[in-house]
């Protein structure tokens, strides 16, 4: 009886999850017109400091074993934020993108496939790097490979660009607006 | 009121399948029949299978041995198409998108192998309480095969979630249906095949029942109510982080 009363649970939280899904697809749909507003800045420079393997070496030749295990701890955390962050921008992108699929402009359309589609590579790698990370968490000696997500992420912003530019020519994109 | 051969009981057992008889007739009246080509044949098999299952329940003559031997084979056919069913939806799914759809194929290959190895040892604890061996098989197989469509619809839903994956207003009705379905039989079936509530048993047919007719009043309402049009107009991408990009690609040029 026990394995049923499992079973019942395991059958439960599928059901939960099943109409929690279908009431968060819903609300999706109602609140599509508000999806560039939900794209939250990345730093990409700090993301890339936090994956240097030379910052990894200059820090584990400089402290203690268990003071190295300390500041990766906090720097894995750090890599999480940043790799969920690039996930969840990624999401958006996907949904952007979808959106544009459908535009007349045959280009426009096309950028607007090539940008879901590397949104969906940076969405699954940065799954599989949380799982990563989480796990290097636990002993933490060297630094997890969250690089597909950075690669990807970069890539991803060079098709978000030009996506942007086909649907908004008249917006000049500044290339030497550095701060 | 919920005793076998009640009204409600005939209602519940009678109205899902002919609605889902009628469902069929329509989705190939509209055209719709390649669109939802499994599941037109899921219906019909479900109106076949309780136009045999039905009149043998109720016929005294016939022996009821024979109920449990038609249930039998035709749950196997059921699995068979249920399973052609979510196989597809993977595809339409995954399929669009070129990026996923390898992970999509390695997902419903190990997620299906997994699963199925979980419903082997199931069913491999499931006493047999029953002199007539068949009925108790007849419990253990079906719980057997919701514990893998419950798992496959509830990961199919899921990864599509995650991946932000858009479905076919008509395609997420039907998993819909059946995720609620799976959910709701594999629970009970669970309470079935290892001998609980063995006094209050229509309790839980009537509930399968009740399950049934709610998930076709889904499809009713996904395949054949016209779906909200929502607005398929591009969203443009906020100018702040296109600055922002354009700083990050400046900086990637200059390396």
């Amino acid at each position: 009886m026990t394995l049923a009363i499992i079973i019942v649970i395991a059958a439960f939280l599928s059901l939960v999850c099943i109409l929690g899904l279908t009431i968060s697809r819903s609300l999706q749909v109602s609140a599509g017109h508000d999806l560039a507003g939900k794209i939250h800045p990345l730093d990409v420079e700090a993301f890339r400091n936090l994956l240097s393997p030379s910052d990894d070496a200059f820090l584990r030749q400089h402290l203690s074993a268990s003071d190295f295990r300390l500041v990766q701890r906090a720097r894995l955390r750090a890599m999480a934020a940043y790799v969920q962050e690039a996930g969840r921008n990624a999401a958006v992108l996907i949904r952007i993108g979808q959106a544009a699929m459908a535009a007349a402009d045959p280009r426009t359309a096309e950028a607007a496939q090539q940008l879901v589609n590397e949104a969906l590579l940076v969405r699954r790698n940065a799954g599989f790097a949380l799982l990563k990370i989480y796990v290097a968490l636990t002993w933490p000696t060297s630094g997890p490979a969250a690089s597909s997500v950075f690669d990807g992420y970069q890539q991803l912003s060079r098709s978000a660009m030009l996506l942007g530019r086909l649907q908004n020519p008249a917006v000049p994109v500044r290339m030497s607006a550095r701060t | 009121m919920f005793q076998p051969h009640s009204f409600l009981w005939h209602y519940l057992w009678v109205a899902p399948n002919v609605l889902l008889a009628v469902l069929a007739l329509s989705l190939w009246r509209r055209g719709l029949y390649g669109e939802f080509r499994s599941f037109v044949v899921y219906a019909w098999f479900r109106f076949l299978q309780w136009a045999i299952l039905y009149p043998i329940d109720l016929i005294p003559s016939i022996d009821a041995k024979n109920y449990w031997r038609v249930l039998w084979v035709s749950l196997l056919i059921e699995a068979l198409i249920v399973f052609v069913l979510i196989s597809e939806f993977f595809a339409e799914v995954f399929g669009s998108y070129p990026a996923v759809a390898k992970f999509g194929k390695y997902l419903i290959r190990g997620a299906g192998a997994l699963l199925v190895t979980i419903a082997t040892v199931v069913a491999a604890y499931a006493p047999i309480d029953n002199t007539y061996w068949l009925i108790p098989a007849c419990h253990i197989l079906q719980e057997a095969l919701n514990v893998v469509s419950c798992g496959l619809i509830s990961l199919l839903l899921l990864s599509a979630a995650y991946f932000r994956l858009t479905w076919k207003h008509g395609a997420f009705g039907i998993a819909l249906g059946m995720g609620i379905s799976a959910s709701v039989h594999l629970a009970t079936w669970a309470v079935m095949a290892n001998g609980g509530l063995a006094d209050k048993r229509h309790l839980l047919d009537m509930t399968n029942m009740a399950t049934n007719h709610a998930c076709v009043l889904i499809w009713f309402y996904y395949l054949l109510v016209p779906q909200r049009v929502s607005t398929k107009s591009a969203v443009p991408l906020p100018e702040h982080n296109l600055e922002l990009w354009n700083r990050e690609l400046e900086r990637l040029l200059q390396q």
